[in-house]
């Protein structure tokens, strides 16, 4: 408890862990070395957090839940790290994953009808010059599954054939999905403007 | 302004946010308490052990194979396990639970690399093993290998 407790007031780390720090950490982490994991995971939950928060609408509860569980399963999976790809890119992906996983779970939008979604989004709206906060807040409100398609193709700059494999759809679906997000969205901020 | 320039600034706004963000409150307490409850994935020495165990039982032959995973993100694997009645020889009971086991660590494994074939093959195998238990009777042990 008093680890923890002690733990919670620790800094971040000034700096980012350099490529062979970080081998080094995912080697000791993957021994067990639990300290190990801890700097990992303060050298990187801020990615990992900021892209599933995007992902479930700004949800901050529901994204330090999901980041949490994230973490978990990286520990978990560790061993099977080959580092092929940067760690950071396997740990951002498994955080997403754990994020699409929810949203693959959640099926609010099972019986929305394509047509109302379509006629929800529009087409007429001009776009609109936005502040941040004005597109967070409109990206937040999408539904959950366009919104996960364009948070990962606009924002995260994913490829449909990625955003389509991770969602379990086809790639004609990911583009529709996303130019109907891409509809709400300007719709949603038109409205504001 | 025009639509194309307002759509250039709102897609430049969206690449914009992709920032990292740090939670509101320390995560890895939390995640300190439950790694320290959570098992770590060790599946290939358990399958390695259940090859062992199907070499045991007698009849397999030789097997030599390596295995190299290139999965980094596996997703869950649900336990595929077959249900078998058990043999009618007490004394089998120990072995069947271990063929058991071995044949839902072989399934599990082909759930991840469903193109491995040696995999199939040794999930026949213990299988086959699996059912020749069932068929042996019960006066016949002292024959087992």
């Amino acid at each position: 408890m008093d680890g923890a407790a002690l733990s919670m007031n620790l800094p971040l780390p000034e700096r980012e862990a350099s490529t062979d720090d970080a081998a080094a950490l995912v080697r000791r982490a993957s021994a067990g070395d639990v300290r190990a994991f801890e700097r990992l995971y303060r050298d990187h939950v801020g990615r990992v957090y900021g892209a599933i928060l995007r992902l479930v609408g700004m949800d901050r509860a529901r994204a330090e839940e999901l980041t949490q569980e994230a973490f978990v399963r990286a520990w978990q999976k560790l061993s099977s790290f080959r580092g092929e790809s940067a760690f950071s890119t396997w740990l951002y992906r498994l955080g997403v994953n754990t994020a699409l996983m929810d949203l693959r779970s959640r099926r609010d939008e099972a019986n929305v009808d394509d047509a109302a979604l379509e006629a929800a989004a529009g087409g007429e709206v001009p776009f609109c010059a936005a502040e941040r906060g004005d597109l967070e807040r409109a990206v937040a409100g999408l539904p959950p599954r366009a919104r996960a398609v364009l948070v990962l193709h606009d924002v995260e700059g994913w490829k449909h054939e990625e955003i389509s494999a991770e969602l379990g759809m086809a790639v004609g679906s990911s583009k529709a999905q996303l130019h109907r997000a891409r509809g709400l969205l300007r719709r949603a901020l038109g409205g504001e403007a | 302004m025009s639509d194309t320039n307002s759509e250039f600034q709102w897609r430049s706004g969206l690449r914009q946010l992709g920032t990292a963000a740090e939670p509101q409150r320390d995560l890895w307490p939390s995640i300190q308490a439950r790694i320290a409850l959570a098992p770590r994935r060790s599946r290939w020495p358990k399958l390695v052990a259940a090859a062992g165990v199907l070499l045991s039982a007698g009849g397999a032959g030789v097997v030599a194979w390596h295995v190299h995973s290139g999965v980094e993100d596996a997703p869950e694997i649900a336990s595929t396990a077959l249900e078998w009645a058990q043999p009618e020889n007490p004394k089998l009971a120990a072995a069947a639970q271990d063929l058991d086991n071995a044949s839902a660590q072989l399934q599990q494994a082909l759930e991840q690399h469903p193109d491995a074939v040696f995999l199939v093959g040794l999930l026949n195998r213990t299988n086959g093993q699996r059912m020749r238990l069932l068929q042996t009777p019960a006066a016949s042990d002292d024959r087992q290998g």
